[in-house]
């Protein structure tokens, strides 16, 4: 047993977990990261192109190498970051991108010809023909991890939650900003991304307000809680859309788990830090190569040493406070590298240079690290002038640690509609904020100092919480003292002969190098995001958080332009991956939208329906009594219907109830034909046009009385025909007085058809309504009672049969529905309804496509009548007259038997490429003992041609003849009977 | 626009309004009423209906460019004369 570390975030309990196969110990509290780290374990995965060894660089989710699986699968979950993986006792963690072992990769053996693997391979390489040869091969290397087999869903509901000042991060700038908003009485809320907060308190050499940075973190947080604030650590804000927020929390050790919660703020503190940046140079993709900033923080977090003997590379001031919390944690610094000239080096870190030099430590300045030396793991950097004036040197070491500047982590408020500026200072962008609402502070805003992070921090909470409503008294800004400024100096690569630049990695998860950019531009992908796209810079887990701002300086020195002037490609959310498992949340299976039933459905499902979901309704498709398959019982039922009668549930149909004084004006100018036309006691098939002209619903307008009258409408457009008629009531219409009332749950609706309809319907309903009933024409509407509740019966027919829909009280409902079984007939479903229609040549609704006018639907003859309606006016347009337009027509096999599927398209013979149209609508009809169809084909094209199916696809390649639409009846003699 | 002020309802999330249509300039033919809708840049007037609310019509103009809403009220007074 090793002696126990102590850090920040450590507690002396241990606990175990599984890397590879191999047992491994670690302290609660560890990352996997920090954990395999401290147990010697520098190779945690490969790269996903060149397969090249790699080992963690970072401390945080802009980890680009480290990605590991959790769990076994089905139940895995691939591509966590090392860093970001909080271990819980018996994970069981997997390396990604080799086969068969980390260790022993054949497919690593690709590298040796990665001189063909540049920018732009796949894409030219593996093209058809070719990509059929490569693709199983291509198959097993793409991609990052496996995809997990099933989901334990359902995963947790969103939660969504407001307050006056939301804070997102917990560092120095958002403690100050938090505690300055909660002392004006504003409600808060603080989000950080990390277990604990404090941010770079927690290892900066620091002193606030005459204390500790610990203590006053403490502090901070202990009166927030009083202050009633809600502080949430392990929470991320993973994206920002105009006034919303979402956060992401994911329980310790629980990858995959994680719950998402939107928040709506009054206004929003952004003090999101800042992401340390990468430099170019040889090699420096192996593992050893850290970010400094991860250096600092795996010792002061875990007590975890990233190296024995470090070389440390840096273009800023920040290095030498660095070095010397480094060397007083046990580890040795062979060198500290610094790019700028001795010269722009502040006088204090040349003090702190000079005591390290005086212990052996090699100190330059106007140096850069070129290459990092070793195999599978640094033994060396190979350092030199950035001038070239003297030849490069090696020295030996078993880590370099790089630090390249910091790029403002910007993301939510670029994403919230936020300009970002590119602030020379700080060698970054940086947002442009002219929004009151929305507030970045410290470095996230480009402050490099605690002393003006904290009095930014506290300002912005003032300006938040005044916004949000809340004054309070003057806020003091504490007093501090830490790391000085950095002075940066803009550094992004080092020198190198353009041979080597294809080691030089800027985005190591993407293997994408200086090469890479270089051969990208020469192909003349000029923009950043062109050579996004090209390269892959910025694509996968981490986002280009360590290497995008790199890559693109780099793409602005081989163009010979200004960073500024290159700028980066779009920061898309979310910040950091997302399973979609939290973004589905509860909504899933039973739970993803609300179902509609009707009061007959339980009678349904007892016998024997099976169901289907047409929009939110359910509705029998077919009854199992009548066969297996929804086609044979479909064909059993329609049947039945044509002989003898049966029964369908038409309760979802739409229905819309418009009263007033002004009702009948107002439909006429709804319908293409009139309304007011319609006697009390009638009811009239009627067809709405949008006001382009095209066809928007169909259906049946019954008048009840001389000011109200009952519109039905099809079952999935009940709402948006409710919002159409509202529309031109608030609009056009708003002098005029009509009501308009969605009626459709207060009427069940039992549609009874067949010859024997009239007979079983009056036995039924009884005596009181035997007069009415004989005397009912086609179209007529009658209402009255049966048993104390409102019935009313409209005989019309969609069957092509004797029919009637009784619209009786949901209460009603099933007594009647059984009643009519008992009295002979028996039920049908959706699937012998669409049958029946399309005999009879009934709009089924895929002819109602959003694309067809009245005109092609052979509806010229209601056109004609010229009713002044909305659309009415856009038919008369030219193009929709033209001869290649299709019109409506009936589609029979010329065989009498093979079948057609809706869908197909119609060609002159099998040898024209050009269709004339396509079939909407097929079915096999029992009535004439074949396939029929309707289709809309040109108008040039005449009745009784024959087409040819074009259907390679489903192989349902056949001819049929055009007839008319009307197959079954075409005198409707029958319904009329 | 993350809110609409509903003069019903008062301040609703965006997602229980849904956007009808731009509105054309008026007084032109019915072609370029339905197809010639004003594009602007720093102008857009629209219909929008409180679907998930009191299911009021609304009349909206906003700045399309910064999502600030100018005016929000009842499509109804427009066709009051
Ligand atoms: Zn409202």
């Amino acid at each position: 047993m090793t002696t126990r570390r102590k850090g920040a975030r450590l507690s002396p309990e241990t606990l175990g977990f599984t890397f590879d196969g191999r047992s491994y110990s670690a302290q609660v509290g560890d990352t996997a990261a920090s954990a395999l780290l401290a147990a010697g374990v520098r190779a945690m995965g490969r790269s996903v192109k060149y397969r090249r060894l790699r080992g963690v660089m970072t401390a945080g989710p802009e980890e680009p190498n480290a990605l590991l699986t959790v769990g076994a699968k089905p139940a895995n979950v691939p591509n966590v970051p090392a860093t970001q993986l909080k271990l819980r006792d018996g994970l069981v963690l997997e390396s990604q991108n080799r086969w068969p072992t980390l260790r022993f990769d054949l497919t690593a053996l690709l590298k040796l010809g990665s001189a063909y693997f540049g920018a732009g391979f796949y894409y030219k390489t593996f093209i058809w023909p070719k990509w059929r040869f490569w693709e199983g091969l291509i198959r097993r290397l793409a991609g990052l991890g496996a995809a997990p087999g099933r989901s334990d869903l359902p995963a947790p509901s969103y939660e969504h939650t407001h307050c006056d000042v939301l804070v997102a991060g917990a560092g120095a700038a958002g403690l100050a900003a938090a505690l300055a908003a909660a002392r004006t009485g504003a409600s808060v809320v603080l989000a950080e991304r990390e277990p604990s907060v404090g941010g770079e308190l927690e290892f900066e050499t620091a002193r606030v307000e005459g204390r500790s940075a610990g203590e006053w973190t403490c502090a901070a947080l202990g009166e927030l809680t009083r202050l009633g604030a809600r502080v949430l650590t392990d929470t991320t804000l993973v994206a920002g859309s105009t006034g919303e927020m979402v956060l992401h929390t994911e329980p310790a050790g629980m990858p995959g788990s994680a719950r998402l919660m939107k928040v709506r703020p009054q206004a929003l503190v952004l003090a999101t830090g800042a992401v340390e940046r990468f430099m170019a140079f040889v090699d420096n993709d192996r593992p050893g190569v850290f970010l400094l900033g991860a250096a600092e923080r795996y010792l002061a977090r875990y007590g975890v040493a990233v190296g024995q003997r470090i070389v440390l590379f840096a273009n800023h001031d920040r290095v030498y406070a660095a070095a010397a919390r480094l060397a007083a944690g046990g580890l040795q610094i062979v060198a500290i590298v610094d790019t700028r000239v001795s010269g722009a080096v502040d006088a204090q870190s040349r003090e702190i240079a000079a005591d390290f030099a005086a212990r052996g430590t090699l100190c330059l300045a106007g140096h850069a690290v070129f290459a990092a030396l070793g195999g599978d793991a640094v033994t060396g950097a190979l350092i030199g002038p950035t001038d070239g004036s003297a030849a490069a040197q090696t020295v030996r070491c078993d880590a370099i640690a790089v630090s390249g500047g910091w790029g403002p982590a910007i993301h939510a408020a670029v994403q919230e509609g936020g300009l970002k500026r590119y602030d020379e200072t700080v060698s970054a962008f940086v947002a442009h904020d002219a929004s009151q609402w929305r507030i970045t502070a410290g470095s996230a805003n480009g402050a490099m100092q605690l002393g003006v992070v904290l009095k930014q921090g506290v300002e912005a909470g003032v300006a938040a919480a005044k916004h949000a409503g809340h004054r309070g008294p003057l806020a003091a800004v504490p007093a501090a003292s830490g790391d000085p400024a950095p002075h940066l100096e803009a550094y992004w690569r080092a020198p190198a002969d353009e041979r080597q630049e294809k080691n030089q990695f800027v985005d190591p998860q993407n293997d994408v190098t200086v090469a890479d950019l270089r051969a990208t531009l020469a192909e003349g992908f000029i923009d950043i995001e062109h050579v996004k796209r090209y390269t892959a810079l910025g694509f996968g887990t981490d986002q280009a958080k360590l290497g995008g701002q790199l890559g693109a300086a780099i793409v602005a020195e081989l163009r010979g332009e200004t960073v500024p002037a290159v700028g980066t490609s779009r920061l898309r959310p979310p910040f950091h991956p997302v399973t979609l498992r939290s973004i589905a949340g509860h909504r899933f299976g039973a739970y993803l939208r609300p179902a509609r039933v009707t009061p007959l459905h339980d009678w349904h499902v007892a016998n024997g329906a099976v169901m289907e979901a047409m929009g939110l309704w359910m509705r029998p498709r077919f009854y199992l009594a009548n066969g297996g398959n929804p086609t044979d019982a479909g064909i059993v039922e329609a049947g039945r219907v044509r002989t003898k009668g049966g029964i369908v549930d038409g309760s979802t149909l739409g229905k819309i109830e418009v009263a007033g004084p002004d009702a009948a004006a107002f439909l006429d100018a709804m319908y293409l034909s009139k309304a007011s036309t319609i006697k009390v006691g009638r009811s009239k098939y009627m067809v709405n046009l949008r006001e382009d002209g095209i066809v928007l619903d169909d259906g049946i307008v019954l008048r009840m009385a001389e000011d109200r009258f009952l519109a039905t409408v099809s079952t999935g457009h009940a709402d948006h025909m409710l919002s159409h008629f509202e529309h031109y009531r608030e609009t056009e219409w708003s002098a005029a007085r009509i009501t308009l009332t969605d009626v459709t749950d207060a009427w069940a609706v039992i549609v009874v058809a067949g010859p024997e309809s009239r007979a079983v319907l009056t036995s039924v309903l009884g005596s009181p309504w035997h007069d009415a009933l004989a005397g009912l024409r086609h179209m007529d509407v009658t209402a009255g009672q049966h048993e104390g509740h409102d019935v009313t019966v409209l005989r019309a027919s969609f069957s092509g049969e004797l029919a009637f829909e009784l619209h009786c009280r949901p209460v009603l409902a099933v007594g009647l529905w059984e009643a009519l079984v008992g009295a002979g007939l028996a039920p049908y479903g959706l699937e012998a309804l669409d049958i029946l229609r399309l005999e009879k040549g009934y709009l089924v609704s895929s002819e109602m496509d959003g694309q067809t006018t009245p005109i092609d639907l052979g509806m010229g003859s209601l056109v004609a009548l010229g009713n002044p309606c909305v659309g009415r006016a856009l038919l008369d347009r030219p193009a929709f007259h033209e001869s290649h337009r299709g019109r409506l027509v009936g589609v029979r096999s010329t065989d009498g038997k093979s079948p057609f599927l809706g869908g197909a398209q119609l060609t002159q013979d099998a040898v024209s490429a050009v269709p004339v149209g396509y079939i909407t609508s097929s079915a096999y009809s029992p009535a004439l003992g074949e396939w029929i169809g309707l289709a809309l084909v040109a108008r040039a094209v005449p009745e009784g041609n024959m087409l040819y199916v074009r259907d390679p696809l489903r192989g349902g390649d056949t001819t049929v003849k055009v007839v008319s639409p009307v197959h079954y009846d075409p005198k409707s003699e029958r319904m009329k009977s | 626009m993350s809110r609409l002020i509903c003069p019903f309802c008062g301040p609703r999330e965006l997602r229980e309004f849904e956007f009808h249509k731009t509105l054309p300039n008026a007084g032109h033919t019915p072609f370029e009423q339905v197809y010639l809708r004003v594009d602007s840049l720093t102008l857009s007037v629209e219909h929008w209906q409180h679907i998930a609310g009191c299911r009021a019509w609304l009349h909206i103009e906003r700045n399309p460019s910064t999502g600030e809403v100018l005016v929000c009220r009842l499509a109804r007074s427009e066709g009051v004369s």
